[in-house]
């Protein structure tokens, strides 16, 4: 009996161990010889990534991340330049018609995917009409439906291929006929849904498409040699790319690494080039040459909702609106690199005749503690003298919720006013501003192209909806309609800097907070790694390596 | 025991049924879906529904149910939506590895630190060892194994440069992690074992043992620990299933591809097929433990025997 | 032997016959306990106080409540008072244990976050021991089918990852005490569940228990009289780790962002801030530390004493 009870423990301990031993070895195997490769002289760039990789599908995918790795191994007609400016890549150029409505794209010579076929114009006319086909579309398909004349008709169902302005003449030559005059459309031919797809090669997968490194087809200047959602990927140089030459890095590794703290331990030992600060480490690295910031096209606000007490009273989100400092916000609280903001568009999106929209229309809002006192006044005598309890709607990530800390205690410091805060996961706070459950909330919105319209077609208010805190003001709405069809680029723009200056200075329908942006350590041998502000970020095909 | 081992498998898998059920409705309370997005907000409410359609999750609930369960019958735990189109058990088989291997590390050290301790402790009743032993085993479970990670990361991965600072490529980067998870059970473990053997030692049989003039070791190993080991066992499951939720914080710090930091995602994501695979497959994993240990009470004390009825 | 006699007859000397007298035999005195009758809790309190690690760690915890409901108004700031002037200062006379990011108090927020850390925590624990004390001695007592019920809802319920269920409440309720205290109690009792009732199980059998009910012993007084103080060791034990993983849990809803809301802190709150800034802002994280440490030494050393004290079968 008892040497039968030893024998069973000894018997258990064995198996467990077995067990958990084939599943080491599996993983075992990614193994990196990121030293070796140092050694063979091979150009080896390490980076991080944020989170776990959602979907390498092109067609389907919404987050940065996918679409940060994305933009590395797959190539549209244009590319951003480091200044975010789109010049040719797939296209070699392009013919603009006079009423700005059809685009007639020339593709380049000798553009090849990574099996050696050649790209051609129905490759975009394939991948374009997938992104729109109610079957396969995903939630990015109205940054093509939206510019794309019968484009939406055919993504609700109600047309057919050849209704769509999208035509491929010959295979180097492709036309597209678009709804309104859209200065900013080569710019949007970079972005990820506008990437080409080879039909005999989706075919050939189906539904295994984009699930491993081997599923997807490459244009772009690398392929994936690896593909983990959990790990992350690696890449080396793609040798069919048409502008290989300039291509300096041979392979890049990008893993998941989810704290901030861990990413800055890796750096210092070597094992990445480069890596997002958090803002409590900045002040330690601020002097060194190995630190910078960049700042995005995404606007955080308070979005105040009109259809809610007491924000339907203007004076009253006036008072809110001016009784904070973004500046402190920016500095002192986040210091990370953001921006105080005192509009709605960020700062060097643009404009008209290379000059920045923020440049042209200057700020809107000026903080102002005693004029904000003077309106809550105003507003209390007509609400009848009391405020109801407030709560401030947020998400629970660190940084919302320093900010809403931030209003928080500014209001009651400014106003005195009694705010409490109300923390929910994402998607929490996204299905109670949909469902109207909200009084005033932190959001913000991350421009899908560069130009104005990207944030200011959001509160047309047709319907009023409450995501968009129930805006409704025709004179808004007609202003933001007549620019889009407005043919004279000036016009536009001064309709749509009026537009911003109603939307928050005559309604006060938002309050500004800042401009997203992050504090980084890079390598100093490492040169040219362009960040975009918006759309598919990150781009290392200009990285060069200073020996 | 034929009888009994099928009694109990009826019965977990009524357990797993309603589990499963309750889940599944508890789950489809949480506001959003898991394409919640700033990029979606602005779709009128029919477009939502018709984007909602595509995947299924535009019907009721309890059709959506018995749907779920009739392929979940079939073995068909379905697709992720936040991983799109992955199928849920080969996510989940993916990422069992790291999190198994840490986990069981963990708890075969904890156990095996935390037993010997508890005897130490037990057996030098009020010396320096038993005090030495229980400060030890109290800073365990005082310390938030998220920063004994930091630190370990910080000083021995980075600063001592003995061990890798993060990353899953070797055995060697599961030492650090399986270090910082085990503070925590060794605490837990040597407690009840400092405990339990102190009541055992002044226990008749013991005296009789000693009387017969058997030493202390020989009493200690053949009489003592089999009825001190009760108590552990009974806290081995639980402890078990908390190391595997409880790695998420020691995963994502070390950046290991694991099960835990699935769970939080995917509910945060409101991944509904990949909330219930992990659910169902920690409620199997736990009542199969519960079930071992119930084994267990019967082969370590003879007093106890399992029958079919319970 | 004769040396003996000798020792005798001196002693005889010096104590002659006539210094003692008879008294006769008192019938009803001889049955008396001189001893004044103790109860059980004095008994305890009695040996108790002969454990110096026990009392200190009483003092200790004493200190910590007094100071966690006194400490605030120690000095001018309030919890939630910002100063952007003054983010991330050391510690110095102003503000004693330095500020965090939002220039706030650090000795305020500390014994502020205290407080709600023992209250949260306290108030699970006494729930989780109420209803798991209960259901487990239900279930073992009764046994059979009733066990294997109570048995089978345990494991329904274990097998809900918590964390569903915490998410959920926090998404119903306002989130903030009273929810995370909830969620807390709802999954926290079945341990102790669990563990009282293999104990009772193990008692059921013992010959005491036997004996009693032979002497006609009711059910109750079998369960209060004989059950439960021998069971006292393993509940103070599982109390004293309730604590801290109420602590603990409280603290990893932090880290994972649904922790107590802004600009309330708790010591999982503050343990988590100085946790991110721990690389260089160190005291953001060590005086919370030092104080969870403290308190989760004190209330095991005490748990240690009280079992010495009251469990029946540590008498000596």
């Amino acid at each position: 009996m008892k040497r039968n009870f030893w024998k069973k423990w000894g018997i258990l301990f064995v198996l467990v161990l077995l067990l958990s031993a084939c599943g080491f070895s599996k993983s075992s195997e990614s193994s990196s010889s990121q030293s070796e490769s140092d050694r063979s002289g091979k150009k080896v760039l390490n980076l991080s990534l944020e989170n776990d990789i959602p979907d390498l599908n092109q067609v389907t995918t919404t987050d940065g991340i996918s679409f940060d790795i994305l933009n590395n191994v797959m190539e549209g007609l244009y590319r951003l330049d480091a200044d975010n400016n789109p010049q040719p890549a797939m296209a070699e150029s392009v013919d603009i018609s006079d009423d700005k409505l059809t685009y007639t794209f020339h593709l380049r010579d000798g553009i090849k995917w990574s099996n050696g076929e050649e790209v051609t114009a129905h490759d975009f006319v394939f991948s374009w009409l997938r992104a729109l086909h109610p079957d396969t579309a995903g939630s990015y398909s109205f940054i093509i439906s939206d510019y794309i004349k019968g484009a939406e008709a055919y993504a609700n169902g109600e047309a057919t291929e050849e209704e769509v302005g999208i035509k491929a003449l010959n295979d180097k030559t492709l036309i597209v006929e678009l709804n309104d005059p859209t200065p900013f459309f080569l710019g949007l031919t970079a972005f990820a849904t506008y990437f080409p797809l080879n039909e005999d090669f989706i075919n050939e997968v189906g539904d295994q498409f984009a699930l491993d490194h081997e599923s997807i087809l490459y244009n772009g200047p690398f392929v994936l040699t690896e593909y983990d959602q959990a790990v992350g990927v690696k890449m080396e140089k793609n040798e069919h790319y048409w502008d290989i030459e300039n291509v300096e890095v041979d392979e890049i590794s990008m893993r998941v690494i989810k704290e901030k703290s861990t990413e800055l331990n890796l750096y210092e030992s070597g094992e990445l080039d480069r890596i997002t600060l958090s803002s409590n480490d900045v002040d330690e690295f601020r002097d060194s040459e190995e630190y910078g910031t960049v700042t995005e096209f995404t606007s955080w606000y308070l979005q105040f909702n009109l259809g809610k007490e007491p924000f339907d009273n203007f004076n009253i989100r006036k008072a809110f609106q001016l009784a904070y400092d973004p500046k402190l916000l920016a500095t002192n609280v986040l210091n990370n690199g953001s921006e105080p903001a005192y509009s709605l568009l960020p700062p060097g999106m643009h404009g008209v005749d290379g000059q920045p929209f923020r440049d042209l229309a200057g700020e809107v809002i000026e903080p102002d503690f005693e004029k904000a006192k003077e309106y809550l006044e105003k507003g209390l005598e007509e609400i009848g003298g009391e405020l109801p309890p407030i709560e401030l709607l947020t998400a629970d990530d660190t940084v919302a919720k320093d900010t809403a800390t931030f209003v928080q205690s500014q209001l009651k410091e400014n106003l005195g006013v009694d705010v409490s805060i109300v923390t929910k996961p994402y998607s929490g706070r996204l299905d109670s501003m949909r469902e109207d459950d909200y009084q005033f909330v932190i959001s913000k919105w991350g421009a899908d192209y560069n130009d104005a319209m990207t944030y200011l077609a959001l509160w047309v208010g047709e319907p009023a909806i409450p995501f968009r805190g129930n805006y409704h003001n025709p004179e808004y709405m007609n202003l933001v309609y007549k620019a889009q069809e407005e043919k004279d680029e000036h016009k536009r723009i001064e309709m749509l800097m009026e537009a911003e200056r109603i939307l928050l200075e005559e309604d006060a329908v938002l309050g500004p907070l800042y401009y997203e942006g992050s504090a980084y350590l890079q390598k100093s041998y490492i040169k040219n790694l362009v960040l975009h502000p918006y759309g598919a970020r990150l781009d290392l095909k200009y990285v060069t390596f200073d020996e | 025991m034929k009888k009994f081992i099928l009694v109990r498998v009826v019965n977990i898998l009524i357990t797993l049924l309603i589990i499963a059920t309750l889940t599944f409705f508890l789950m489809k309370t949480l506001p959003g879906s898991p394409f919640d997005e700033e990029k979606l907000a602005d779709l009128t409410e029919e477009a939502r529904m018709e984007f909602l359609a595509r995947y299924g999750l535009d019907e009721p609930v309890h059709v959506q149910y018995f749907k779920y369960m009739a392929n979940l019958a079939k073995g068909d735990l379905g697709l992720s939506y936040y991983y799109k189109e992955q199928p849920v058990s080969s996510i989940i088989l993916e990422r069992i590895g790291p999190s198994a291997l840490i986990g069981f590390q963990a708890v075969v050290l904890g156990l095996s630190i935390g037993i010997i301790l508890g005897m130490i402790a037990a057996f030098r009743h009020n010396t320096v060892w038993d005090y030495f032993t229980m400060i030890i085993a109290v800073l365990g479970v005082s310390i938030p194994n998220f920063v004994l990670a930091a630190f370990l990361q910080f000083y021995v991965g980075l600063k001592m440069g003995i061990l890798p600072v993060a990353y899953w490529e070797s055995y060697d980067h599961s030492i650090l992690p399986t270090i910082a998870l085990t503070v925590g059970v060794i605490a837990q473990i040597a407690r009840f074992m400092r405990n339990e053997m102190l009541e055992v030692l002044q226990q008749d049989y013991i005296m009789t043992a000693q009387a017969k003039g058997l030493g202390d070791w020989v009493v200690m190993i053949r009489h003592a620990i089999r009825n001190a080991l009760i108590p552990i066992v009974t806290i081995l499951g639980p402890i078990v299933v908390s190391l595997m939720t409880g790695s998420l914080v020691i995963e994502s710090i070390f950046s290991i591809p694991g099960i835990g930091s699935l769970f939080v995602d995917s509910i945060k994501m409101n991944d509904y097929t990949t909330i219930m695979g992990l659910t169902l497959f920690y409620s199997a994993f736990f009542i199969l433990a519960i079930l071992i240990v119930d084994i267990l009470y019967g082969i370590i004390d003879p007093r106890i025997r399992v029958h079919g009825k319970g | 032997m004769k040396e003996q006699t000798k020792q005798l007859e001196e002693q005889h000397e010096i104590f002659p016959d006539e210094m003692f007298e008879i008294v006769g035999r008192k019938e009803d005195e001889s049955e008396k306990i001189n001893k004044p009758v103790l109860s059980n809790w004095q008994d305890g309190w009695l040996r108790l106080k002969q454990n110096k690690a026990a009392i200190v760690s009483l003092f200790v915890i004493f200190i910590i409540v007094f100071l966690s409901f006194v400490g605030p108004y120690f000095n001018e700031y309030s919890y939630d008072q910002t100063d952007y002037d003054n983010v991330y200062s050391e510690p110095s006379k102003e503000h004693w244990l330095g500020t965090d990011k939002f220039g706030r108090d650090q000795w305020t927020r500390l014994w502020e976050g205290t407080r709600i850390s023992l209250y949260i925590a306290v108030l699970a624990a006494v729930l989780d021991i109420m209803i798991g004390i209960t259901y487990g001695a239900i279930s073992a007592w009764k046994g059979g089918r009733v066990d294997n019920i109570m048995q089978r809802i345990i494991e329904v319920l274990v097998g809900i990852p918590n964390l569903i269920i915490i998410i959920l409440l926090i998404m119903w309720m306002s989130p903030g005490i009273m929810t995370i205290m909830l969620a807390m109690v709802i999954t926290g009792w079945v341990n102790m569940a669990r563990l009282v009732r293999g104990q009772v199980f193990k008692l059921k059998t013992q010959e005491y228990v036997l004996a009693s009910r032979a002497l006609g012993a009711s059910t109750s007084r079998i369960i209060l009289g004989h059950m439960l103080p021998n069971t006292f060791g393993i509940i103070i034990i599982n109390l004293m780790f309730t604590i801290p993983s109420a602590i603990f849990t409280e603290a990893f809803l932090s880290f994972i962002g649904l922790g107590l809301q802004e600009p309330l802190a708790s010591l999982g709150v503050l343990i988590n801030d100085g946790y991110h800034a721990m690389r260089n802002q160190f005291y953001l994280l060590a005086y919370p530390a030092i104080v969870i440490v403290a308190l989760m030494v004190s209330f095991n050393l005490l748990a240690d004493g009280l079992r010495d004290a009251f469990d029946p079968r540590m008498r000596k």
